[in-house]
């Protein structure tokens, strides 16, 4: 199966998990986590392990394994190799992965993990944190047997790669196209029906859509402009596509430290002005919806409370006379040229950052620029290379940045990264979410309330509850949710999701979802 | 002797100066190579594993002139270090991945172009008004003046994709694998054409250009005419006499050309998905990976230097009045 997920024009062969720049599949591929967020069921899918249980006030979580699991080579996969794997993290600072997060840093949760015995794997909290279990249950498991004689993992390319994934072998490793077979001794009896995954190098996205286009591949990820036109046309009976808006929703970020604001009644005045349907149509050639005013993407139907969407349409809906006098109401008058003014006389003039070459962004910029006009803010479009944009969003050093947000199983990382003292930092130094610096205390309780319970009726009710602060107080202005690229040729394989059998996202994009081994492991050759 | 060593000693002089400006340069760019990796994963790290990762790739070294005592020691090893956008493999790997491909079609190209173009110059002075000389200098500078990525897209769409008489990307068909035979050889060619042939295509006019006008002025010299007036060989004059002087200024352009292989070529990889380092470069520089971008300047500064040193010795051999002085 020819496969087009990540864009290089050489590569270089690295199958290490725990770091950047891996081989697909590497991660979710090659190794496999213990289980599953299937985002379109809003579910998770036993997969090394068989389940979990929530103990002692929710400080401890014990995962299940199952006991027939081998790793590529023949040696079983224990308890052991899951204890080890976690602990790594903790012994060689800079790895990466959702395991990070659990045993590192500020933000580390996890106490201690244990193997009471071979099929029992125990999570001891510092203190209650439900949401870690999507970081858990997410984190791609490595065998101690090989791993534990590796004097530096950051350092280690990890050539011939041991895992329990579907796909392990790498049978052909050059230049410009590899190989990686099935591994022989996978838990799944009889799958993957697929012999192996075929690499061949694109350097850009052109490339990689010719050879699209033209048939060559069976399962990409890439963004075509008018698929429709351009590839569906070509051969309707086996070309498909199906862009799920499950990404992180694309957010109008303002300087909410600054004038004019810090003022709740500006920012949804803004929100107001924006013209989401053409945003979404011109610069998003209409694969994606505007976003509504929870600013949740669609890969949170558990907890999306339509209530709050329809209380909060008003804030996603054009409408330049409300958010005229909305500004009029805030004491900015219009000056010279129909042009607002602080009370101080400062004209509401600013730059909107965006990325240059990123150009959906860039288009989305413009027409927001437009719709700023005329509401008498003039915003100019500021492209930027990209570190030196992202130096800018994460120093808090911008008044108007497009930018993209936080994603998870929950809606807790969306909101903890929109308005909360947890992902709070000072003005000038480096912030990884919470760029326009919003602190809700209501939300702060909020999240500490979701984060303590592991009911999923008490989440859906606290979720809402977030869902309203947000609405209420809307600390950064959402656009529309990212979509996620996927294409699919039926010409030699089947079973590939799509609308009609939304059974997983099928998209294989750079390091990969969770879901894609739902599909690796259902698609056969035909 | 003398010569030689003087320009030897220039060249290492050059050399240092280049290593220099190569640990500077990308120091002095905007931004933090660690941020560059931190976006790839949008969100889903904290600063403080940030701080970690930074502190993993040794951005936090010391001072200034320590790093550079470092880098010029690593330098002269021929370590460069791991790269940050292909981490963890070393510099030296990254760079192996393509080089061989990149020397190929761009060497081949380059020889190519400047063969025919200087041949195609000879000609059309020699017979000054001919078809030669009235159609093809005109014809070759509009054809250059195309921006090239255009030129290839339309070749690559025309003959690969609409057509197929061509592959559509690589430098070999990926059924083989790299091994020396009939198969492999006759697949790299063939996969080299439509590449090669765009690049010819866009630069043979400055070579004609160049080879013409050289040769017209070297025409009009006397020994020319005392060597027809000898009553010897027209081909004789032509290339013995005329167009050995004349190639002197294209020996010289040719020398930097070929040092320019290894930058030089990125939109034609880009363009064939053509396995070579040109887009490395773009990689490195968009990932801010200091690392990579120092090995490839580094390349290419001593690929020119070394092309100039040959030219200096085919200049000995070409021009006697060289060795005089």
């Amino acid at each position: 199966m020819t496969v087009s997920a990540q864009q290089q024009a050489t590569w270089v062969r690295n199958f290490n998990p725990f770091v950047g720049d891996n081989r697909f599949p590497t991660v979710n591929g090659v190794y496999e986590p213990l289980m599953i967020y299937n985002t379109i069921k809003g579910e998770l899918v036993p997969w090394l392990a068989t389940g979990y249980e929530w103990g002692d006030g929710n400080r401890k979580l014990t995962f299940k394994l199952r006991d027939d699991v081998q790793w590529s080579d023949g040696q079983p996969f224990t308890a052991r190799d899951v204890v080890f794997t976690f602990n790594l993290f903790k012994e060689h600072t800079g790895l990466q992965g959702p395991g990070g997060q659990a045993m590192t840093g500020e933000t580390a949760y996890i106490e201690s993990v244990t193997a009471p015995d071979d099929t029992t794997v125990e999570f001891t909290f510092a203190q209650a944190f439900t949401p870690g279990l999507y970081d858990i249950a997410n984190q791609n498991i490595v065998p101690e047997h090989i791993w534990k004689d590796v004097a530096d993992p950051l350092k280690f390319t990890n050539e011939n790669p041991v895992g329990t994934g579907p796909f392990t072998e790498v049978a052909v490793f050059q230049n410009q196209v590899y190989e990686v077979h099935r591994n022989p001794n996978y838990w799944q009896p009889g799958k993957p029906a697929v012999q192996g995954l075929r690499f061949p190098a694109y350097p850009g996205n052109d490339q990689a859509n010719l050879a699209t286009i033209n048939g060559e591949n069976d399962w990409a990820g890439n963004f075509i402009p008018d698929i429709e036109q351009t590839f569906v046309a070509k051969d309707p009976e086996h070309f498909g596509y199906w862009f799920p808006s499950t990404g992180a929703t694309v957010m109008l970020y303002l300087n909410t430290t600054r004038a004019p604001f810090d003022n709740v009644d500006v920012r949804k005045a803004i929100s107001m002005a924006l013209n989401r349907d053409q945003i979404v149509e011109v610069a998003m050639y209409g694969y994606t919806h505007p976003a509504d005013a929870t600013g949740l993407s669609d890969a949170y139907p558990n907890y999306k409370s339509e209530r709050v969407v329809q209380a909060g349409s008003e804030l996603v809906t054009r409408n330049i006379e409300r958010a005229n006098q909305l500004l009029d109401a805030a004491g900015l008058t219009r000056g010279a040229g129909g042009i607002r003014q602080l009370p101080d006389g400062t004209p509401l003039r600013y730059d909107l950052n965006v990325v240059s070459g990123w150009t959906d962004w860039v288009s989305a910029c413009q027409i927001m620029a437009q719709n700023l006009r005329e509401v008498g803010i003039e915003a100019t479009v500021r492209t930027y290379d990209f570190s030196a944009w992202f130096e800018r969003v994460q120093k808090g050093d911008f008044d108007m940045s497009i930018g993209w947000s936080s994603g998870g199983a929950t809606p807790f990382n969306y909101y903890r990264s929109q308005m909360s003292q947890r992902s709070f930092r000072p003005v000038g130094e480096a912030a990884g979410e919470n760029w326009h610096r919003y602190v809700s205390q209501r939300a702060d309780e909020l999240l500490n309330q979701f984060a303590a319970t592991s009911d999923l009726a008490e989440q859906q009710q606290i979720a809402e509850q977030l869902q309203q602060t947000f609405v209420d107080e809307l600390p950064a202005v959402p656009l529309f949710p990212g979509p996620m690229w996927y294409e699919y040729n039926t010409r030699r394989f089947e079973g590939f999701p799509n609308e009609e059998n939304p059974y997983a996202v099928g998209s294989p994009f750079g390091m990969g979802t969770p879901e894609q081994l739902i599909l690796m492991t259902t698609v056969k050759p035909k | 002797m003398g010569f030689l060593l003087r320009r030897i000693g220039f060249y290492v002089l050059a050399a240092w100066a280049s290593l220099t400006l190569n640990f500077f340069l990308p120091r002095a760019m905007p931004g933090d190579p660690a941020s560059a990796i931190f976006a790839r994963f949008q969100g889903r790290l904290q600063p403080e594993q940030l701080q970690a990762l930074r502190e993993a790739f040794g951005f936090t070294e010391g001072p200034l002139f320590q790093q550079y005592a470092t880098y010029l020691t690593h330098a002269l090893r021929g370590d460069f270090g791991i790269s940050i956008s292909a981490f963890p493999a070393p510099v030296t790997t990254v760079i192996a991945t393509g080089l061989q491909w990149t020397l190929l079609l761009g060497g081949l190209a380059t020889v190519l172009s400047f063969t025919l173009g200087s041949l195609l110059g000879v000609i059309g002075a020699w017979r000054r008004g001919g078809l030669v000389d009235s159609i093809m200098p005109p014809l070759l500078i509009f054809i250059g003046a195309f921006p090239y990525f255009f030129l290839a897209m339309l070749a690559l769409y025309f003959f690969s994709f609409y057509l197929g008489w061509f592959p559509l990307r690589h430098a070999y068909s990926s059924e083989l694998r790299p091994e020396v035979s009939l198969a492999f050889v006759g697949s790299v060619l063939y996969h080299l054409v439509l590449p090669a042939s765009t690049v010819v295509l866009v630069s043979i006019g400055g070579w004609v250009l160049g080879m013409r006008n050289t040769m017209i002025s070297v025409l009009s010299e006397d020994y020319i005419v005392m060597a027809e007036a000898k009553g010897l060989p027209e081909r004789r004059i032509m290339f013995r006499y005329a167009a050995r002087n004349a190639l002197l200024p294209n020996v010289t352009s040719f020398g930097m050309a070929l040092g320019f292989v290894i930058s030089g070529l990125l939109l034609t990889e880009i363009v064939f998905s053509y396995p070579g380092v040109g887009y490395l470069l773009i990689k490195a520089v968009a990932n801010l990976d200091y690392p990579l971008m120092q090995g490839l300047f580094l390349m290419i500064t001593f690929s020119v230097l070394a092309a100039n040193l040959v030219v200096d010795l085919l200049y000995v051999r070409l021009d006697p009045r060289v060795r005089v002085r």
